[in-house]
């Protein structure tokens, strides 16, 4: 079998990447492993979750690029986690199956395209025939209503926790597409709608949906639909496996879904 | 109106409805202010008050005559035509009313200006800012916001408000509201109980095997961090919480399931997780100023799912 390490395979990334490497980010490092671990296969993730470990591990794919966080915060500080048994938990089984963990985040929206937009375009259906300018993120629709908007979207994606905000009756057609937590703001004169990731629900430093219930109570149609931070970035990692595969043929790379975390009532 | 005779009063305090008869003599004599409302909040809060709090006046003069007083967990528009048409002025808020932490009745700089990428310009005037504050000023109200010094009160408001709505009061662990064992219950059939309860739409997310029996509760309105969760979840069968970040609680809880832990995680949304808390505000603040009216206005559920 052929086998990468792990440092080989950054190098390629960061040679492919069109931009410089950044090496003040404190995300996109290795989070278990490390260069020298050889690598029989790549797994690309939204999370990577308990879960992916397992299921890479069968299929033989012992590299993980997960587009977020291994350890339950931000900056996979284990000074925060190290004392839960989950986290032994969860470290053994990655040393079990000699995994590693790289995680690409900051450089994976710098690059251009940015493949979490590329990706959830792709799966939202907002042909690129709509996009009002190349990597503007926003697309005008033919007219519908935020209702039947977010119902196609759901149906789409098979999303089972979908939340909207807004009149469903409203009539929509511009939408500006955002990405994991990184919404773009709701208030322009010139967005419908906002369709995005995950969005903190009100005092933070951004728009919340909350402007967009006083925004219907005033009559002006506005709406918000939220797919959820992993249903939201994880198409881009199939645009990831595939970029990443391009430069190294020698193993398989393959997206394995964390999937929606969420059911609802 | 006129004054009351002696001889009504006396007839009114005997039928027991003089209820407030501090009221009846003060009428008039000594207004209640908004910044009176808050002075007699500070004091009885029992938490030493901060210097740097979002708890301050968001609109209106604090010289205003409170006419009666609207509790929330979010000001929304909704809410402020609620509290004009039940003849309040004073709204007391745990949220913002203007969508950001920054809570100014104008538009915040927008994303992209500040250090490093120019200097900060100035947003265009927006429509539902301005609409809203000319509401609030047609109609005479004030906005105060009650966050910071609310969720540090002992015992836990927001917990208690949350515990009680559910009908969990008595089943307090160790009287902690913000733990309690229940009667054992499959984790969908809580689920479905707690949306009917709270009058939810359509907010309510859960992560966990719906068939699962759980009995103990964490129960954390409100933000919850990862370090509340840490806590809580390994303690407990379900945490309730309002709003999480979701790369960390939600995958802390999916990695729980996945190794194993017979958990589930149900978040309700931080407005709706945070309502009964603003009841229970309600509650005490008719202790606390028995002059006037004070009028619980939930803000709801603000979202929905299609299909």
């Amino acid at each position: 079998m052929r086998t990468l390490a792990a440092g080989e395979i950054l190098a390629r990334i960061k040679s492919h990447l069109g931009a410089p490497w950044r090496d003040a980010t404190y995300r996109d490092t290795f989070k278990f492993g490390g260069p020298e671990t050889r690598v029989t296969g790549i797994a690309t993730t939204a999370f990577c979750s308990l879960d992916v470990v397992q299921r890479a591990a069968k299929a033989g794919l012992n590299m993980i690029i997960p587009h977020e966080v291994t350890y339950w915060n931000d900056r996979d500080d284990v000074t925060i986690v190290g004392d839960d048994p989950l986290y032994k938990t969860k470290v053994d089984i990655m040393r079990k199956h000699d995994i590693v963990v790289f995680r690409m985040h900051d450089h994976m929206h710098v690059q251009r395209p940015d493949f979490t937009y590329v990706g959830s375009a792709r799966a939202l259906g907002l042909d690129s025939k709509y996009e009002t300018a190349p990597q503007s993120h926003r697309f005008t629709l033919p007219e519908t209503t935020l209702g039947a908007l977010a119902a196609g979207f759901q149906k789409r994606l098979g999303a089972k926790a979908l939340r909207v905000v807004g009149d469903p009756n409203a009539k929509v057609s511009r939408i500006q597409l955002g990405v994991g937590y990184a919404s773009p703001s709701v208030a322009g004169p010139d967005i419908d709608v906002i369709v995005s990731g995950e969005q903190q629900e009100s005092d933070g430093m951004l728009d919340s949906p909350a402007y967009v219930l006083d925004a219907v109570s005033l009559g002006i149609p506005k709406g918000w639909i939220m797919l959820g931070h992993a249903i939201s970035e994880e198409q881009g990692m199939l645009e990831m496996a595939h970029w990443v595969k391009s430069f190294t043929p020698e193993i398989p790379v393959e997206l394995v879904k964390a999937g929606e975390p969420f059911w609802a009532p | 109106m006129n004054p009351l005779s002696r001889r009504e009063f006396v007839a009114l305090a005997a039928t027991g409805a003089a209820a407030a008869p501090f009221a009846l003599s003060n009428a008039g004599a000594s207004a209640v202010t908004a910044q009176d409302v808050v002075d007699r909040i500070r004091k009885n809060v029992g938490v030493e008050w901060r210097p740097e709090t979002v708890d301050t006046f968001k609109s209106g003069s604090p010289d205003t005559v409170a006419t009666g007083i609207v509790t929330t967990a979010m000001a929304t528009m909704e809410v402020l035509k609620q509290a004009v048409k039940a003849g309040a002025n004073l709204v007391i808020t745990c949220e913002p009313t203007f969508y950001g932490r920054a809570d100014s009745a104008t538009p915040p700089p927008r994303r992209g200006a500040g250090p490093g990428r120019g200097p900060a310009a100035a947003a265009p005037p927006d429509r539902v800012f301005a609409a809203k504050g000319e509401f609030i000023a047609r109609n005479n109200l004030v906005v105060w916001r009650f966050s910071d010094h609310w969720r540090l009160r002992k015992p836990d408001p927001l917990a208690q408000g949350l515990t009680d709505a559910l009908g969990w009061s008595g089943l307090r662990i160790a009287d902690d509201p913000a733990r309690v064992s229940i009667p054992a219950v499959r984790l969908d059939a809580l689920v479905s109980r707690i949306k009917k309860t709270l009058d939810a739409r359509g907010g309510i997310r859960v992560v966990g095997d719906p068939q699962i029996r759980v009995q103990t509760v964490g129960v954390l309105p409100g933000s919850t961090p990862i370090h509340a969760s840490l806590k809580t979840l390994p303690a407990v069968d379900v945490v309730i919480a309002g709003e999480v970040r979701e790369w960390e609680s939600v995958e802390y809880a999916r990695d729980t399931v996945t190794a194993g832990g017979r958990k589930g995680l149900i978040l309700l949304g931080r407005v709706l997780s945070e309502e009964p808390g603003m009841n229970v505000c309600a509650q005490w603040l008719r202790t606390l100023v028995p002059e006037i009216t004070t009028t619980w206005i939930p803000a709801g559920d603000p979202y929905w799912r299609p299909l």
